[in-house]
Parts: C-alpha cells; sequence; structure tokens
C-alpha cells in the first residue's frame, strides 16, 4: 500500500512537470510578443521602459495599414461565404446514403490533413492553369477552400443529432423543402455553425502558408508582409508595431470567443 | 431528409475542382516539361528525378524525417500524459485547461516563430529579462524546441479527445478483475485511445515534416527542410534562370503527398467520418 502511494506521488510530480512543460512551450513565445509590444525600444534587444506608443503608431500610421486591412476583409468574408457553403453541404452530405457520406467526409478532410504547403502549391498551380492573377480573389477562394471542411466538420455531429422525423414533420405540415430547412434544421445546428465559424476565422486570419503560395508579389496579408519584411531587411529590424497588432487580434479573439462560449453555455442550459 | 441530398452535389464539383484537378496536374508537372504559365505541347520526361540526386535534397528529406520523428516522439511523451491527466479532471476544470491550450494558437505563427528567435538569440531582449542564455540559433536542438512548442497542442487535442470520452467503467471492471494499474493502462486504456494517438501523431509529424519558416529563421538557413526546398522551387527559383523549377518542386511535392496519402488511409482507418480531427 505504502508503495503504491509513493509510486502515485512520483507520477503526479511526473504528471505535474509535463503540464509546466507544455504551458512553458506554448507561453514562453506569447509572453515574448507581449513584452515586445510595450517595449521602448524599436530594435528590441533590451527592455528599455513600458510604453503603448507601438499600439497609438497602429492607429496613426500607414506602415501596417494595407495588410491589416486585407487580412481582416479576406478573414470576414471568407468566414461568412465558408460557414453558409459549409452549412449547405453539410446538410447535404448528412442526407446522402452512408456509403457516400463516408466519400464526401474523405474528400471534406483532404485539406484538413494535407500540409499546408501542399494546398497552397496545389491552389496556385489551378490558379496559374486557370490563368487566374494572383490577388485578392484567389486569396479568398483559397482561405474559403481550408475554412469549409471545418465548417462542415462542426456541423455534422449537431445534423447527427437531430431527430430526422422533425423535418419530415415539417414538410407535412406544409413547409417548403427550404422553409423546413430554415425553420427547423437550422435552429438545431445553431451552435455548430457558430462553432465553425469561429475556427474558420481564427484560421484564416492568422494564415501564412497558403496566402504565400496564392497571393502573387503585389497582394499581401499580415502574415506574408511580416516575412517580406524580414527577408528584405534581415533579422531584429520587425517593427514592435507588429507586435503591438498581433496582441490587439490575439486579446480580441480571446474575447470574442470567451463572450460565444459564455452565450452558447448559457443558451445549451436553459434548453 | 433524403431531398436535400442535391445540396451536396455543388461540393464534389468544388472538391474535384480544388482537390483532384490540382493533383493530376501536379503528376504530369512532375513527369514532364509542361509549364503552368504557358501551357503549350508538352511532352514527358523522367529528367527531374535528377534531383535526388543532389546532396542538398537528400539532405534536406534526412533532415525531415528525423527532425518531425524527434518532435511527435517528445510530443507524445508530453503530451499524453497531459491529456490523460487533463481528461481525468472536472467538467468545468477541464474546460479552463483545455481553453489554456487552444488561446496561445491563436497568435500569429510567424510572430510565434520570431518571439522562438529571440528566445534562442543571446544577448537578446530575452536574456535582459529573464537573465538567461540560450545559445540555439541554426542547431537541431533548437528547431525541435521551436517545433515541439508549436505542434504539441496538436498531439494533446485528439488525445485528450479520445480519453475523455473513453467510458470509466471499463477501467473499474478491470480493476474488479484483478488487473493492476498498470495492465489496466496497457491493455485497457491505451488501446482504446489508439485512434487518438494515430491522429495525434499525424497532426504532429506532417506539419513537423513540412514547415519551412520555423527552419528558415531559427535554423538560421543552416537547416534545411523539404518544405524549404520546396518553397525555393516555387516561389524563388522562378524568376531565376531554371524555368523547370516548379516541375522539380513537383515532383519533391508529390513525394510529400505520398505521406499525407499514407496518413491519410490510417486516419481514415480509425476514424471513418474524421470527428477526431476537430
Amino acid at each position: 500500500m505504502k508503495k503504491r502511494l509513493l509510486r502515485n506521488r512520483y507520477l503526479k510530480a511526473i504528471g505535474g512537470i509535463l503540464t509546466g512543460i507544455t504551458f512553458v512551450s506554448l507561453y514562453l513565445p506569447i509572453i515574448m510578443i507581449l513584452i515586445l509590444s510595450i517595449n521602448d525600444s524599436s530594435r528590441g534587444y533590451a527592455w528599455e521602459g513600458l510604453t503603448f506608443k507601438w499600439y497609438l503608431r497602429l492607429f496613426t500610421d500607414d506602415i501596417m495599414r494595407e495588410p491589416i486591412v486585407n487580412t481582416v476583409s479576406i478573414a470576414i468574408l471568407s468566414t461568412i461565404i465558408s460557414t453558409i457553403l459549409g452549412t449547405i453541404f453539410a446538410i447535404g452530405i448528412h442526407s446522402l446514403e452512408k456509403k457516400h457520406r463516408i466519400r464526401m467526409m474523405i474528400m471534406n478532410n483532404v485539406p484538413v490533413v494535407n500540409p499546408d504547403i501542399v494546398t497552397g502549391i496545389s491552389l496556385m498551380i489551378i490558379f496559374s492553369i486557370l490563368s487566374f492573377t494572383l490577388g485578392f480573389g484567389t486569396v479568398l477562394i483559397a482561405h474559403i477552400f481550408f475554412s469549409l471542411p471545418y465548417v462542415v466538420l462542426n456541423v455534422i455531429p449537431k445534423l447527427k443529432r437531430l431527430d430526422p422525423n422533425l423535418y419530415e414533420a415539417a414538410l407535412d405540415l406544409g413547409c417548403s423543402r427550404f422553409g423546413g430547412v430554415w425553420r427547423v434544421v437550422l435552429p438545431n445546428i445553431s451552435t455548430g455553425i457558430l462553432t465553425g465559424a469561429l475556427i474558420a476565422f481564427t484560421m484564416s486570419i492568422d494564415d501564412f502558408v497558403i496566402t504565400y503560395f496564392t497571393s502573387g508579389n503585389e497582394y499581401m496579408n499580415v502574415s506574408t508582409w511580416l516575412y517580406a519584411a524580414l527577408a528584405r531587411e534581415g533579422r531584429s529590424s520587425l517593427t514592435p508595431v507588429a507586435y503591438a497588432y498581433n496582441t490587439i487580434i490575439f486579446l480580441m479573439t480571446i474575447v470574442i470567443i470567451v463572450f460565444v462560449n459564455l452565450k452558447k453555455e448559457r443558451k445549451e442550459r436553459t434548453a | 431528409m433524403k431531398r436535400l441530398r442535391l445540396f451536396s452535389y455543388p461540393y464534389l464539383f468544388w472538391n474535384a475542382l480544388l482537390i483532384l484537378v490540382p493533383t493530376l496536374i501536379l503528376i504530369v508537372l512532375a513527369f514532364s516539361d509542361l509549364s503552368v504559365y504557358d501551357p503549350a505541347p508538352f511532352s514527358f520526361t523522367l529528367v527531374h528525378f535528377a534531383i535526388f540526386a543532389q546532396s542538398y535534397l537528400t539532405k534536406a528529406l534526412s533532415n525531415s524525417l528525423v527532425l518531425s520523428i524527434v518532435t511527435t516522439v517528445i510530443c507524445f511523451v508530453i503530451g499524453y500524459p497531459v491529456a490523460y491527466f487533463l481528461a481525468r479532471l472536472s467538467e468545468k476544470t477541464r474546460k479552463v485547461w483545455l481553453a489554456l491550450l487552444i488561446v496561445p494558437l491563436w497568435a500569429n505563427m510567424l510572430l510565434r516563430i520570431f518571439a522562438w528567435e529571440k528566445v534562442f538569440t543571446p544577448g537578446s531582449i530575452f536574456t535582459d529579462i529573464f537573465g538567461l542564455e540560450l545559445n540555439l540559433l541554426g542547431t537541431h536542438l533548437g528547431v525541435v524546441i521551436g517545433m515541439v512548442g508549436m505542434y504539441l497542442p496538436f498531439m494533446i487535442f485528439p488525445l485528450f479527445s479520445v480519453l475523455e470520452k473513453m467510458d470509466p467503467s471499463l477501467v473499474e471492471a478491470a480493476k474488479d478483475l484483478g488487473a493492476g494499474d498498470a495492465a489496466v493502462f496497457f491493455k485497457v486504456t491505451f488501446p482504446l485511445s489508439l485512434g487518438g494517438v494515430v491522429s495525434g501523431v499525424i497532426m504532429t509529424m506532417l506539419p513537423a515534416m513540412t514547415s519551412f519558416v520555423l527552419p528558415a529563421r531559427i535554423g538560421l538557413g543552416k537547416i534545411n527542410l523539404i518544405g524549404n526546398i520546396i518553397e525555393s522551387k516555387f516561389m524563388k527559383e522562378v524568376m531565376g534562370s531554371s524555368s523547370l523549377s516548379i516541375n522539380v518542386g513537383s515532383l519533391i511535392s508529390l513525394m510529400l503527398m505520398i505521406f499525407s496519402v499514407i496518413s491519410f488511409v490510417i486516419i481514415t482507418r480509425f476514424d471513418k467520418e474524421g470527428e477526431t480531427l476537430i
């Protein structure tokens, strides 16, 4: 018995250490970004005092305006489009018979499992063959492409829990095909749609690899702009404004997601 | 709901156009002198295979394999106990811990890499504040630590999701039947979590193997992975003299695709509809 207690204590200690390593490795970069965004030094070699000027300059300077506008507009548009399309496709896939459904889901999961670089060059190749000019349009298509599967993956489990007779009942009671979807199906899968939309948004706003391969030379989002700036000017030349931007986006994401989850929880509790 | 089937048909077309067609073109490019910018008549050739005789490519291949395997093993060794620990917490605390694991992923990937770069630079702001000097730029160790920091959550999430769903009465039954702690773990818990292990390994290993910004920055360009070669073939050398660099790049990408197809087949065997992927 004593031996067992001792062993349990060892196991607990190991578990604690590993959890510690996990959180240090995840949060160290975040802390560094935060520090660099409030450090009063443009080169960031040493701590030179607290300042919020980089946050101010984010709004007054022009340096990052264009990539920020591009990033945010692509994120909003691709989230809206992929959420709507993903929901429609998920409903369609769910209505298929099992064999076809599994095939469709395998297709759906290709972009999820495929490394970003493979997705990026595949899209770049098809856009080049079709002679699309790389830029806003191709980046938007690319972002919809990699967001859609996540919406589908989040909506399908909610559809599985929905009693199919409800939809049939709605039709029997005089709903049109689309009316039934609108009044019966959608309200029951709304939490899945919302989660899918949030994932789509967070993926789009931070994407680098796929944007890099599908954006051409002119069009830049924040990530590709950062990459180009570093390649051009070398190390330690990155403006702290970039860290300030990231900290704001980061905090905004946390607030949105916490808010949505609290609301969702309340809804699920009352339901 | 059968009449809603037609909703899925456009998706078939969309995926065919953006997954199937590019893959076919990629295969053609790898075995021909077709130019993506000027699809004139082309002829098939095996000349691009000459790249495999280049030492920079074989070096990048072995780097990719070794570093991604080491990263995955470390992530598994750290991630399994952490996922196990999280899955046994009460529902409320579990949610908080899980959120804490997800939150860092919302910071920009490039900036997180630059932050690691600062951590590994001696005499940087990291030294100034924490009084630690880690001189790991340009080393394999630095790249591996950076990768673990980037990809560890992708190991933990699928493991957590299978461990959380596991029926605790199975463990109790095994104990009632006389199994010790170790036997319970190796005969019941671990085999039942295998689906999560497979997803976790793949979701960690594939991104690690194909990353290119991280090795370029933390490895100072000295440690090239397969992703760096592909990037250079598609983005940099295109402007230069070798007009067929895209074809060579396609051949290398095709090799990566073999890895992803294998991974995919394995995942689909364990999890037909990809439920462990989210």
